[in-house]
């Protein structure tokens, strides 16, 4: 792939914490529209590549690029606002205020921190609950709703930013079997209308259908990737090979 | 769910068990002449209360405590903000002084920093060349607001910090600034659990005024004394009794409802 009309591009970056380095030089670059799914071992830094990308955490070196944002340059949360504004993110956590409904945990961010009209991000939230299938539970508290629920209400969330790219960080994780089916619906809908997403999973299954590319990270490193159908029917590296034995 | 219920049901016979102990037990004092000690504490009531032999106006008594209850509890509130968000600042140099500062007070007997007030606070202020006295009252407000401060900034830390870290995480995804984040996402969410912590504090300092009465201001101690020197002596139990009881129901319904807030935030989520 030509480097340079990526959307997102990585080069070499290394991450430590204290000691311990998570992220041992990763490359990786996405084109606009693609969907790529990290998948992995735990603790291989699956999460720590989606939390460099949007600049949650620095990195020690190397270089983030996100359309015309250089991420690895940035320095305060101000000068980041405008990436963030571009890249979105959905976290296995959920992490819904729950000091607010449904509708203003979609609303808060356009109205607060873009400053978009309230009319207009009303409309707009509205129809991203609709989209989600939640439009009943608009005026609902997240400990009111399941797991799944609030998940796809924290779609709706990262979807009101109107960002060029979604992060999915172990989306489905912390759900319990039935309610994962209604999450992955609403990321596949995404996928299939675009929108640059990356994905860290361990819904292999999943991955498979809805990838554009797999990587397989162990280590710190992106040890092989490529079209799911070659990572998951004849996969290069041993190490894969291990690990798909492990999960498949 | 039963365990519940029987668990509530044996509490409440014996509170029950423990009021009706007291009404017989008084009854049956009444009957030994304690009549008479309770009719002294009722002629000396309004004084008590009010500081005044008539109940009005208010001069001292319990009114007294629970003016500067209110006084050193606002005290504490401003000064207790400010610590809190010292301990919470990135500023190692902001945040390490607010730390010792905190520890300090905290770690000190209420008694021995009233003391502390009345002797390092002068009783004249010279400014401008205007000497202005400072009053008994004054002292006491600040020497019961410091410890206060410390354990109000320390419930503001305690509340911040127990907000889960997915909801920075989540805010700073958002685009949210810092400052904003604290405004419109933390401190909404802590408020909640502050509130509870702020109401039994409270329900302390009022406890806690009590030793103002080291201060000479004529609080309800101060009048008890000054009282009992023209009492019998058979009767001086039956006016600490009475001291007790108006202390406990000031703070006891206080305690209550801040239990019960309590229970309301412990179902919050992540």
């Amino acid at each position: 792939m030509n480097r340079t009309d990526a959307l997102i591009e990585l080069d070499q970056v290394t991450k430590s914490f204290g000691a311990f380095q998570v992220l041992k030089g990763i490359s990786l670059a996405v084109k606009d529209g693609e969907a790529v799914c990290i998948i992995g071992p735990s603790g291989s830094g699956k999460s720590t590549i989606l939390r460099c990308i949007n600049g949650l955490i620095p990195i020690n070196s190397g270089s983030i690029r996100v359309g015309t944002h250089e991420v690895h340059k940035m320095k305060t949360e101000k000068e980041m606002r405008p990436l963030r504004h571009q890249v979105s993110m959905v976290f296995q956590q959920y992490n819904l205020f729950p000091h607010r409904t449904a509708l203003q945990n979609v609303m808060m961010a356009p109205v607060q921190v873009l400053g978009h009209d309230r009319r207009e991000v009303e409309a707009r939230a509205r129809r991203l609950l609709a989209k989600v299938r939640l439009s009943e539970k608009a005026d609902a508290y997240p400990g009111q709703l399941s797991g799944g629920q609030q998940q796809r209400v924290a779609i709706a969330r990262a979807l009101a930013m109107e960002p060029q790219v979604i992060l999915f960080d172990e989306v489905t994780a912390a759900l319990d079997p039935e309610t994962v089916k209604e999450v992955l619906t609403a990321i596949r809908e995404l996928v299939d209308e675009g929108l640059t997403c990356i994905l860290v999973t361990h819904e292999m299954k999943f991955a498979r259908e809805v990838a554009d590319r797999v990587c397989f990270t162990d280590h710190g490193r992106i040890v092989e990737s490529g079209p799911p159908a070659q990572i998951f029917d004849a996969p290069q590296d041993p190490r894969t090979r291990e690990f798909l034995g492990q999960v498949l | 769910m039963a365990l519940i219920a029987t668990y509530a049901g044996k509490k409440r016979t014996v509170q029950l068990g423990i009021a009706l102990a007291l009404v017989a037990w008084v009854a049956l004092d009444a009957t030994g002449g304690g009549g008479e000690g309770w009719a002294r504490v009722w002629a000396r009531l309004p004084i008590l209360l009010t500081g005044n032999g008539s109940g009005w106006p208010l001069s001292g008594g319990f009114a007294l405590n629970v003016f500067l209850s209110l006084c050193a509890m606002a005290m504490a509130a401003l000064l207790g903000t400010a610590l809190g968000f010292g301990m919470l600042a990135k500023n190692r140099l902001v945040r390490v002084p607010c730390f010792f500062v905190m520890n300090f007070l905290r770690n000190s007997p209420w008694l021995v920093l009233l003391f502390a007030m009345l002797y390092i606070i002068p009783f004249n202020v010279r400014l401008f060349g205007v000497s202005i006295a400072i009053p008994a009252f004054a002292k006491a407000v600040i020497g019961l607001a410091l410890p206060t401060a410390a354990n109000f900034a320390e419930i503001i830390r305690g509340a911040v910090q127990s907000i889960h870290s997915g909801q920075w995480e989540a805010a700073r995804a958002l685009g949210y600034m810092p400052m904003a984040i604290y405004g419109r996402i933390i401190l909404p969410q802590a408020l909640r659990r502050m509130i509870p912590g702020w109401m039994n504090l409270y329900a302390l300092l009022m406890i806690a005024t009590s030793l103002a009465t080291v201060t000479g201001i004529q609080d309800v101690i101060t009048t008890l004394n000054t009282l009992l020197a023209m009492e019998n002596e058979r009767v001086i139990v039956y006016f600490y009794i009475t001291a007790l009881f108006l202390f406990f129901a000031f703070c006891y319904p206080l305690a209550l409802l801040a239990r019960r807030m309590e229970q309301s935030v412990k179902g919050d989520s992540l």
